[in-house]
């Protein structure tokens, strides 16, 4: 354990940080900087592409049946973070149920920036990982927004005593495969199954890959910043929770990827992308589809805990901690 | 040569744009403009042009051209009984001068 420290701090050094925490202050500092929404949208689609590659590239030269277990525990993470919120959360004075079930959504779902942040430092840290495991985003993102809407509905309908309303799954299924960023990975994936992109892999998405992340990170960063205000207009629970919850769920993720790594032989790696990816909380794609199938509960609530605390956290906290506890496992 | 027609306004939600046009369509009113729009209201500031990583808070402007005042209020009113409750909507209407009439 005392190997840990060192490697903990080496990671919070990592670029990654800096320009998120750069992006904070600037904003915070009341700076006219403005990055384009086009730029980002860009940005986001180029990362969760290469990633997507990556991880079809990976399929195509791997056996596609090892995804399967990670794939379960994925969705099963994905649900698990909406129950720990609906009797946590929901059970704290002043908080609708609602609200939290919301909030545990966004939480369960996953974050693209995120993932894109912790595959460079794994590689940065010669942690080795199966490229695949990027794959296993939508896995967790969808279920665990299915479940908060239908919690949610549940919840809402025993309430006004109209049990009549059955909630439709396959459209907040299909609403989510449609989002921009998992459309993106998906699109990615199988481009990189069946055709063979190394060119381009190799000429343009990987050597960029890292720059556009460190502008998507100040993007973040700024974003934290604005939705504070947000936040501080909602019960202080949410902001508590919303520090918590990335590192609980993180070790969750890590303790399923542990169980299959002695099960199956699924790497150290592996469980670090499935305990980030469960730390997560999604940005991009998650906000409308809950606001869309939860209108009751307040977006400010649970946008401002999973933007201005959430993600931060997530980034700055849970990646180099679950990066260092590897690299302590792997005796280093 | 000018035609009186009612001109009704909301201000909403962006994820709410594409049912809101449907509505409008399905209401039987001939067409409509949409903007993005920003400011402040009762519920939240809401603000157009800074990055936003997630279109839920931005607002759109939506216009619409009737023809007589019963559809816009046929309008007005499926929109209150749908999404008044939940969601930050402004609607407002005001008697304006079309100048390519029979149009509507």
């Amino acid at each position: 354990m005392t190997d840990f420290l060192p490697l903990f701090i080496e990671q919070l050094q990592s670029p990654t940080l800096g320009f998120l925490i750069g992006g904070i202050v600037v904003a915070a500092l009341g700076s006219q900087l403005a990055i384009p929404d086009s730029i980002y949208k860009f940005i986001s689609f180029f990362l969760l592409m290469k990633i997507g590659l990556t991880g079809g590239i990976a399929i195509r030269n791997s056996n596609f049946s090892e995804i399967i277990l990670p794939a379960i525990g994925a969705v099963g993470i994905g649900i698990v973070i909406v129950v720990i919120s609906r009797y946590t959360l929901g059970k704290l004075p002043g908080i609708s149920v609602p609200d939290a079930v919301a909030t545990g959504g966004l939480f369960g779902a996953v974050s693209g920036s995120t993932l894109a942040a912790v595959l460079p430092q794994l590689d940065s840290a010669k942690v080795p990982y199966e490229a695949w495991t990027a794959a296993l985003y939508p896995f967790m993102d969808i279920p665990a927004l299915v479940a908060a809407i239908v919690m949610a509905s549940l919840y809402i309908g025993k309430k006004t005593g109209n049990t009549s309303e059955k909630v439709e799954i396959w459209p907040i299924i299909k609403e989510s495969l449609q989002s921009s960023a998992v459309t993106a990975m998906l699109l990615g994936v199988a481009l990189g199954i069946l055709t063979k992109p190394e060119p381009v892999y190799e000429s343009f998405f990987n050597p960029l890959f890292r720059g556009f992340l460190a502008v998507l990170m100040i993007i973040m960063g700024m974003e934290a910043a604005q939705r504070m205000n947000e936040l501080r207009k909602v019960a202080q629970w949410f902001a508590i929770y919303a520090f918590f919850a990335p590192i609980v769920h993180g070790f969750l993720g890590f303790g399923v990827g542990l169980i299959l790594h002695k099960l199956t032989g699924f790497s150290i790696g592996g469980s670090v992308v499935l305990a980030v990816i469960a730390a997560s909380s999604s940005d991009i794609s998650g906000p409308p589809t809950l606001r869309a199938g939860i209108p009751s509960a307040n977006p400010s609530a649970y946008i401002g805990a999973s933007t201005a605390i959430g993600t931060p956290v997530a980034i700055a906290i849970c990646i180099p901690l679950f990066i260092g506890i590897a690299e302590n496992m792997l005796g280093r | 040569m000018s035609q009186q027609v009612w001109k009704l306004v909301i201000v909403a939600e962006e994820i709410l744009s594409k049912k809101l046009t449907k509505l409008i369509k399905a209401a039987g009113a001939t067409g409509y403009t949409v903007n993005a729009a920003g400011g402040e209201g009762s519920r939240n500031v809401r603000s157009t042009g800074e990055p936003s990583v997630s279109h839920t808070l931005s607002n759109v402007k939506i216009e619409v051209l009737t023809g007589t005042r019963e559809l816009a209020d046929k309008i007005t009113r499926e929109i209150e009984a749908k999404y008044y409750a939940d969601f930050s909507i402004i609607t407002y209407i005001y008697p304006v001068e079309a100048l390519r009439d029979h149009k509507f």
